[in-house]
């Protein structure tokens, strides 16, 4: 092994060095390095701190005495740190951020709303037709229920057949004439029948009697008036489901 | 001890200026042996002391609550002494008288026993030392005080110093090897 340097005895001596074990060996074997470090530790070891002075209690007080003049009180910390700069300044753009993505939001929804409003036109309108021509055609059918059950005998039909009758006249002139250019064969053609029944029994002039009912009829074929309407009841019904179904997808 | 100074730096930086000198109170007397030791000088280590304290409570805002206050305001003690000595030693002039010799060691001594011999050697190696200490850069000299007086370690040293610890290790090599030339005549192989 190579002898110590300087700097390594050194470095043994404050027992700051990297491999001390191996020194410690090697100054164990080595008498050269041995009697070398010896010195060098016999003159470190000579070197004494000076004598500090002694310092009383009143030391300390008068350390602070000697500085406090000149110290500035701090102001406390939490007023400070909020009105900082920096802070406001992240706290200015956090509602500046807010307020942007709030309008920007608000523009969005408004432009991005009219073609849904738009295209919902026809289909709300279509809801309100359905709705109202299967009320319409239910009032019909309990109509025409009531006036298959009252055919035959002699007596008066005692329940008021022909004012709900001329009620339902009018209104079904009204939806024939408004499905006409709906180019429907079997609606067209269920109102048509239908206005032919309500027109005989609100004109009749007279009270009913059960033999005129059952004229009616048989002449008017009002059992098969009410199939129709009962199927056109049926689709009305589909058309309303498929109606409700087409909404909430459209809202998702 | 760490957490009152803790609860006292909370308070000074609350606004209670005074808090602060109970902070005094607890530092100042370790930081004045420090500050002599380097200095050598009661008036400068006074100067130091004094002046470590300000430096600290104009510094106490930046104060990491995770550290040790006393090795924080040691630190700054440090750097406080190093600008003492950069300061005299720009304006230090050697007296003829003090200024060493190396080719004429002054005395020789062969038996380090106790006594009169021994007293007079220790006169003159204290001497020397001092003369020496004052031949020493002001990095070199605090280095060597930390290292072989106040036993601080080399990370230590180069915390209080700002420099790199190979730098601080290497300081305390140069400041022994000058010491070393300067105490080594005195001493006989025997």
């Amino acid at each position: 092994m190579k002898h110590l340097t300087e700097d390594e005895m050194i470095s043994h001596f404050y027992s700051e060095d990297l491999c001390q074990a191996e020194a410690e060996i090697h100054l164990q074997t080595c008498k050269r390095c041995a009697q070398a470090y010896e010195e060098f530790s016999q003159l470190l070891r000579s070197v004494h701190a000076p004598g500090v002075p002694r310092r009383g209690s009143e030391y300390a007080a008068q350390v602070w005495q000697s500085i406090q003049e000149s110290l500035q009180p701090y102001r406390p910390m939490r007023k400070r740190s909020f009105f900082r700069w920096p802070q406001f300044a992240y706290a200015a753009a956090c509602l500046l951020f807010l307020a942007g993505a709030f309008w920007a939001g608000r523009f969005w929804e408004h432009a991005h709303s009219k073609p849904s409003i738009a295209s919902s036109e026809p289909q709300t309108k279509e809801r309100v037709v359905l709705f109202v021509l299967d009320d319409h055609f239910d009032r019909s059918e309990r109509l025409l229920v009531r006036l298959n059950h009252a055919g035959g005998g002699e007596d008066y039909v005692d329940f008021p057949l022909q004012a709900e009758a001329q009620q339902l006249l009018s209104d079904n002139q009204l939806y024939r004439q408004s499905a006409a250019p709906a180019n429907d064969p079997l609606l067209n053609a269920a109102l048509d029948h239908l206005e032919r029944v309500l027109v005989e029994i609100a004109n009749s002039g007279h009270e009913l009697s059960g033999r005129d009912i059952a004229s009616i009829q048989k002449q008017m074929n009002t059992r098969g008036l009410l199939f129709q309407i009962r199927v056109l009841r049926t689709r009305i019904s589909e058309q309303k489901s498929n109606a409700q179904a087409a909404r909430k997808g459209a809202n998702i | 001890m760490g957490n009152d100074d803790y609860a006292l730096i909370r308070r000074v930086l609350a606004g209670e200026k005074d808090a602060y000198g109970l902070l005094v109170a607890h530092h100042s007397k370790s930081l004045f042996r420090v500050a002599f030791r380097i200095t050598e000088n009661e008036a400068d280590a006074d100067e130091v002391v004094q002046e470590a304290f300000l430096r600290g409570y104009r510094k106490l805002q930046d104060f990491d609550s995770r550290s040790n206050f006393g090795t924080w305001i040691y630190r700054i003690a440090m750097n406080c002494a190093l600008d003492v000595l950069d300061k005299q030693k720009s304006q230090t002039v050697v007296p003829i008288a003090r200024e060493y010799d190396s080719e004429l060691p002054a005395l020789q001594v062969a038996d380090r026993a106790a006594g009169p011999d021994r007293l007079l050697l220790s006169r003159e190696i204290e001497t020397r030392r001092h003369a020496a200490m004052e031949r020493l850069t002001p990095i070199e000299r605090i280095a060597f005080v930390m290292r072989h007086m106040e036993e601080r370690s080399t990370e230590e040293i180069a915390g209080a110093l700002g420099i790199a610890p190979n730098s601080a290790k290497q300081a305390v090599f140069r400041a022994v090897q000058k010491l070393r030339q300067s105490l080594a005549p005195l001493w006989v192989r025997s």
